[in-house]
């Protein structure tokens, strides 16, 4: 056993620093997070206030946290590296950890649907917290849009960058695309709210027995959710970045197909359209000339 | 808290007798989806007479024509003709066959890249006066009545106004002409639109973006609430067949060319300068104080796509003596295809043009 245990010794200060630099990098992670509750404070503890006060942002982060946490103690590092003299301990407790994040996020889950977490307003829809989305794109723009701009060098260089322009814009498009949608579903949770809510239909001094009658006043309640976001600043803001999103990729994605085009000898959607513009231009002209064509043949006859 | 008891056991008994009846509805639906549907659009007989690159002109024959005028609608370019012809039932055409008036309709195709380069003039001066030229010189009548849809009937104004010669009689249903109005989504988001970004990204406006503007116009009726319903009544081969028409016509938006409608939000939605007499096309200002023919105006309501705000000044700002406003108790698509409509306002419409023949 001896031999064993040495070798179980010296890897210890390996994997604490392993588990101390994913930690870090973590707690780096919920610090970009939304709201950015917890800066300035140390990491566990300010994501664990934020978590509460109902980010599930930090929930996720703090589960892998209070997992990784665990790791950490002396006494878990021992029973590691003990071999399996006390697995189901280990299993036990790290399987209590995660349950209780778990439960943790579920409990949000069911706060946000309640509303109780809600970070926006009761009918408005400005000042939307909507950072997952911009906590994302700074993620991408930070570490990945780096990458697909590194410059490309002889033959290959132009076709990587069309490529790589064209996997950018899908990308931002796709995270436009998201937060629209996250948007659009507004409406529907706070439609729900207000059914559930003090004097909605549920809580009526005689409230209805058929289905029918909560559905319909769901619906009309739902309308009024969607009549006031569609006229609010922030949809329309969302709407045209989205729109401008699209355009932007439709755009890069033409220019790769040209290139592919043009490789293969195939005409390219510029050239055709300079083509188009050519034969409007000729038929416009053919058709001024065919009007002042009819109206002079009258005299012509008569002449 | 002081929480009112609901009546579960009634709920759930409710729940388990719909759950019944939607077994039985669902073993009619499979018969009637299993037989024959009748489920085509635009099936009144025509006859195609003219036809320009894309753009075709119909031509419906009255059994008994009563009128001497002929009548040509003018669609929009964001959907099809075909809501005009939408069911045998509650056809436009027909029932304006049925009062003894003949009809054109312009059927303006599905435009396609060549297309993109297409402006408003060459669809108001070049397409529409070649065809009104065309029905004209057939039935040698020296002015055409003229019936616009939607922003056809936007068409049919600045038509109207640039060749007043030509036109006896102006009708204008569902027709935006001040686009300066915050009581339209449309007109709400046209604001930022940045068009020349859309334009030269798509050439085209692809008709699959117009048809999501459309549905998100009211998302819960057009895609939760309109097929509960289909569910609910999916056991009625008419509704079905009816349903799925309405489903066709909605789910076919052509692309519209692009110039055109880099025109349209610019000069229309944005800068409002029909209204305003500030419109230019072809070189020529569009003065609607040109507009010296009977006009008569019919928008919904409830139109949530042209609100009656985008419709009414018309009357006020036509050169025109003879105008009358009808604001029906319906909404955009519902003047077309209502019984209301179909029963009311077309023989009122024949009868107007009738009183103003001369």
């Amino acid at each position: 056993m001896a031999p064993e245990n040495s070798g179980q010794i010296a890897s210890e200060p390996l994997l604490a620093a392993w588990i101390k630099w994913t930690m870090d990098f973590w707690d780096t992670m919920a610090q970009m997070g939304p709201g950015l509750a917890g800066a300035g404070r140390t990491g566990g503890q300010a994501s664990r206030e934020t978590a509460v006060s109902g980010d599930p942002w930090l929930a996720a982060l703090n589960l892998w946290q209070a997992f990784f946490s665990l790791l950490t103690e002396p006494g878990t590092v021992a029973a590691v590296f003990q071999g399996i003299q006390a697995p189901s301990k280990i299993i036990l407790r790290m399987a209590q950890a995660g349950w209780g994040g778990y439960s943790h996020l579920h409990q949000q889950w069911l706060e946000g649907w309640q509303g109780d977490g809600s970070p926006s307003g009761e009918d408005g829809y400005e000042n939307l917290d909507q950072d997952i989305f911009k906590t994302c794109n700074e993620i991408f723009e930070a570490d990945f849009r780096r990458l697909l701009n590194l410059p490309h060098l002889c033959l290959t260089g132009l076709p990587q960058d069309r490529v790589n322009r064209a996997t950018e814009k899908f990308k931002q498009f796709q995270a436009a695309m998201a937060e629209f949608i996250y948007l659009l579903y507004l409406p529907v949770k706070k439609s729900l709210r207000a059914m559930n809510g003090v004097g909605g239909l549920g809580r009526q001094e005689n409230p209805p027995e058929d289905f029918k009658e909560y559905y319909k006043g769901w619906l009309k309640i739902l309308e009024g959710h969607y009549m006031t976001l569609f006229q609010s600043a922030e949809y329309i803001r969302t709407l045209t970045h989205t729109l401008h999103a699209l355009e932007d990729f439709t755009t890069a994605k033409q220019e790769l197909l040209s290139e592919a085009m043009a490789a293969v000898g195939l005409p390219t959607r510029r050239e055709m359209d300079d083509l188009y513009r050519e034969i409007y231009l000729l038929k416009k002209s053919v058709k001024v000339m065919a009007r002042k064509l009819d109206r002079r043949e009258p005299s012509r006859e008569e002449g | 808290m002081d929480r009112r008891k609901i009546p579960v056991d009634l709920i759930l008994a409710k729940l388990a007798a719909e759950a019944e009846a939607a077994k039985h509805r669902l073993e009619r639906a499979r018969d009637i989806f299993h037989g024959p549907l009748a489920t085509d659009i635009g099936t009144t007989p025509y006859e195609p007479v003219y036809q320009a690159d894309r753009v075709r002109l119909k031509y419906y024959r009255p059994d008994a024509a009563r009128l001497k005028i002929p009548l040509l609608l003018v669609h929009g370019l964001f959907n099809r003709e075909t809501l005009l012809d939408l069911q045998p039932g509650r056809s436009v055409v027909h029932n304006l066959l049925k009062e003894g008036v003949e009809v054109y309709l312009i059927e303006w195709g599905s435009p396609t890249r060549r297309d993109q380069f297409l402006t408003l003039d060459d669809h108001i001066n070049g397409y529409m006066d070649d065809m009104v030229e065309f029905i004209r010189r057939r039935h040698g009548v020296p002015q055409v009545n003229l019936l616009g849809v939607c922003l056809g009937g936007t068409f049919a104004v600045i038509y109207a106004a640039l060749h007043p010669e030509k036109i006896r009689n102006l009708i204008t249903t569902a027709t935006p002409t001040h686009f300066n109005t915050p009581k339209g989504l449309l007109h709400i988001w046209m604001q930022e639109i940045d068009v020349d970004r859309l334009v030269n990204a798509f050439g085209n406006l692809p008709g699959s973006l117009v048809n999501a503007a459309f549905l998100l116009l009211n998302p819960p009726r057009l895609l939760l609430d309109k097929y509960l319903g289909f569910l609910e009544n999916m056991d009625d081969k008419d509704f079905v067949e009816n349903f799925i028409r309405m489903e066709k016509w909605i789910f076919d938006s052509p692309d519209v060319p692009g110039e055109t409608v880099r025109q349209v939000i610019k000069d229309l939605y944005q800068d409002n300068l029909l209204v305003q007499g500030k419109m230019r096309l072809g070189g020529r200002r569009v003065d609607l104080r040109r507009v010296t023919m009977p006009l008569l105006n019919i928008y919904g309501q409830f139109d949530h796509l042209v609100p009656p705000e985008a419709c009414e000044v018309l009357a006020e700002k036509v050169g025109s003596r003879d105008t009358e406003n009808v604001c029906l108790d319906t909404g955009h698509v519902g003047i077309y295809v209502s019984s209301r409509f179909q029963k009311e306002t077309i023989p009122k419409i024949a009868a107007w043009l009738l009183a103003r023949e001369g």
